[in-house]
């Protein structure tokens, strides 16, 4: 999983987390705007997630669910997944959610991401191989980096098929024919 | 695999499929006489008028543009056969026809080469092409069957239509296969080694394989 040199990797663990501080922390500026460069016990913060993820392992915060897993995202993803903005709720939304999970201790989190992934997949194979991409622009706004991935790879191996079918030895074949005109006169 | 053009996609390009299906053996009548040639993947020849032999499919194509030989059409390019293939694939949803491997690329290296060897080219053609996209379209909607990793199955996919699914279906089950096992393993390893974690400070990395 933890791929140290892939770029949606460190991405991924850029998306910021709920903390609440344990332990008082001085020497630290969480929050530009506070006046000490101190942050106390039980002061709520985010955390980008790289951060949060060490501090927890010390034990000095806990981490509470962060917002785009929350009930009301649940709710829609329910109704119609395929349709849900996942891409502003977070862009690595399923690889940030297999991280988060094991942190919050909430194993409802996996079981989403494998229900929203599932039909969002069957959305994404209708979409890559048969609708134009004029009628699927629209559609990939809402897709996650991840998903937005498997359909370009669908998508370009389509087209350099289509490409291939169509193209490329059509020139060749007019020399040929060219040549065999040749032969016969 | 060694040799395609993108190694990070684990895609051959169509031409690459092409090239790969250029080995398929096929039958020629030479209207020259030439001396047996001894290739590393086999001795082909004599070659005499009007005695059929077999060939690999590049040294057809070869031969024919130099106007020194007539390709035979394959058994399975016959008007009579691709009906029947087209009948059984929209007859049945699921099961995919008996057809050769590279049946996508040899019969349009024979269109694009060989057209006036062919009987009822045109009606050939346009079976072909029916029939590639049934399956086309029957291969999708068997991947939209996915829900969860299992070991796919689906047999006498040709080359061709491997190679159009493969980057999507590679990355649709990496996904899958994600998100199926909710890292069970890796959960225990990181609760366990979580106060030792603390206590001692390992580097991170290793933790979380």
């Amino acid at each position: 999983m933890a791929n140290y040199y892939n770029i949606d990797d460190i991405l991924a663990e850029e998306e910021f987390v709920p903390v609440v501080f344990h332990k008082a922390a001085n020497g630290v500026i969480i929050d530009p705007s506070s006046e000490t460069n101190s942050v106390e016990q039980g002061a709520k913060v985010e955390l980008p997630l790289w951060l949060a993820q060490d501090l927890y392992l010390r034990q000095a915060i806990s981490i509470s669910v962060p917002a785009c897993f929350n009930q009301r995202t649940r709710l829609e993803i329910q109704a119609d997944a395929a349709c849900v903005d996942l891409k502003s709720r977070s862009p690595y939304f399923y690889e940030f959610g297999c991280k988060i999970a094991p942190l919050v201790g909430d194993k409802t989190i996996e079981i989403l991401l494998l229900s929203a992934f599932k039909i969002r997949y069957k959305e994404i194979l209708t979409k890559a191989y048969t609708a134009a991409y004029t009628t699927a622009s629209k559609f990939l706004t809402l897709l996650t980096k991840e998903e937005s991935n498997l359909y370009e790879a669908a998508q370009v191996s389509m087209s350099a098929f289509k490409k291939w079918r169509m193209g490329g030895p059509r020139l060749q074949r007019a020399s040929v024919l060219g040549r065999k005109r040749r032969s016969f006169e | 695999m060694a040799g395609q053009s993108d190694p990070h996609i684990s895609l051959f390009s169509a031409e690459e499929v092409e090239f790969m299906a250029e080995d398929e053996l096929i039958e020629i009548v030479p209207n020259m006489r030439m001396d047996p040639l001894n290739f590393i993947c086999g001795d082909f020849g004599p070659f005499l008028p009007q005695i059929a032999s077999q060939v690999p499919l590049w040294l057809a194509v070869a031969l024919k543009k130099r106007g020194k030989c007539a390709i035979r059409p394959p058994q399975w390019m016959s008007v009579e056969n691709l009906t029947r293939v087209l009948e059984g694939e929209r007859e049945s949803q699921g099961a995919f026809q008996v057809l050769p491997f590279h049946y996508v690329e040899i019969s349009r290296l024979l269109f694009d080469h060989a057209r006036e060897d062919i009987p009822d080219m045109y009606m050939v053609r346009s079976l072909i092409e029916d029939i590639r996209d049934v399956r086309i379209h029957k291969v999708e909607t068997s991947l939209e069957k996915f829900s969860g990793t299992s070991a796919v199955k689906i047999p006498n996919l040709s080359a061709m239509e491997v190679n159009i699914i493969r980057p999507f279906v590679g990355r649709a089950l990496q996904a899958f296969y994600k998100h199926d096992n909710p890292e069970k393993i890796p959960d225990v390893d990181r609760a366990s080694s979580a106060q030792t974690r603390a206590a001692n400070n390992e580097p991170r990395r290793q933790l979380r394989r």
